[in-house]
């Protein structure tokens, strides 16, 4: 790992957890856990197409752990591990299906993944199956949200690719 | 390759799917009465909403210091103060039905609602 490669890890990894803080910052519109944006998903998404895989798994646990760490929710990191996971593993087969226009699908898929990996960590932590009511929800907005982010992605690698190196 | 058009279709199927079960579920959502406290996976109370003259407050104390106040009320049940980050389990507001749980992650708190024990005569024979 050269010392260039380690800044721009770093330095996705600080936009990452820029975006993270401020989307923790807006209320929930929905009172539903696990409903939100998910902004710092774009910055997972871009290194998933434009770093090597173990590259974007380092950028981000630290993501997931920094925020934590930063937005006072250490009793919510497990869910967020179990989500990120989930999302970084189905991602990481999806990314060998799709072509460059169709970055958003992996994201949308990967966004699913996500609120499933933290649907089944809540369910295992509170011993609950009843929250399985909230899937339905959680996978709605799990696409519209996952499209989103995707599509900001898409559209980030496509211009940034202008730039020329990164 | 697949196609995008063939994504998109896969993705709106998905989502009328989706969409149609919370629907469902929503119209599923029967009035009950019997209120259950869980924390960590335990119930720690239940209370019958029947049997609720004047609303009253519990404050439940969660593993990490934190705190939930919830307000038992003639019928329903709410989270009307607490000091986690997300503050979900405020917003949810009261309830009165079953499959709407009040959900408390960061305390591990869930509130649901369930119908008394199905009593042998139904109020129209009694």
């Amino acid at each position: 790992m050269t010392t260039k490669k380690l800044t721009y890890m770093a330095l996705l990894t600080a936009v990452a957890l820029i975006i993270f803080v401020i989307e923790a910052q807006i209320p929930s519109p929905i009172p539903v856990p696990g409903v939100k944006l998910g902004l710092a998903n774009i910055i997972t998404v871009f290194a998933m197409f434009r770093l090597k895989p173990k590259e974007t798994f380092l950028i981000l646990v630290c993501r997931i752990l920094l925020g934590a760490v930063f937005a006072g929710q250490m009793m919510t990191l497990l869910y967020s591990f179990c989500g990120g996971m989930c999302c970084f593993f189905l991602m990481l087969l999806m990314r060998r299906i799709v072509t460059e226009e169709q970055i958003w699908v992996c994201s949308v898929a990967g966004a699913m993944a996500h609120n499933l990996g933290q649907l089944a960590a809540a369910m295992a932590v509170v011993k609950t199956f009843g929250l399985i009511v909230y899937l339905p929800v959680l996978m709605v907005s799990g696409m519209l949200a996952g499209a989103f982010t995707g599509f900001c992605a898409q559209y980030l690698l496509k211009h940034l690719k202008k730039l020329g190196t990164y | 390759m697949v196609r995008t058009s063939t994504w998109i279709r896969l993705f709106l199927v998905l989502l009328c799917c989706f969409g149609a079960a919370a629907f469902l579920l929503a119209q599923q959502q029967t009035e009950g009465c019997i209120a259950r406290i869980e924390q960590n996976g335990r119930v720690i109370r239940t209370v019958d909403l029947r049997g609720v003259t004047a609303p009253y407050e519990l404050v439940l104390e969660a593993e990490d210091g934190g705190y939930n106040t919830v307000q038992v009320s003639p019928g329903s049940i709410a989270v009307i103060a607490a000091d986690c980050p997300d503050g979900i389990c405020v917003a949810h507001g009261a309830i009165s039905k079953s499959g709407d749980p009040i959900v408390c992650l960061p305390h591990r708190l869930i509130i649901t609602i369930e119908a008394a024990e199905k009593d042998a005569v139904d109020s129209v024979s009694q």
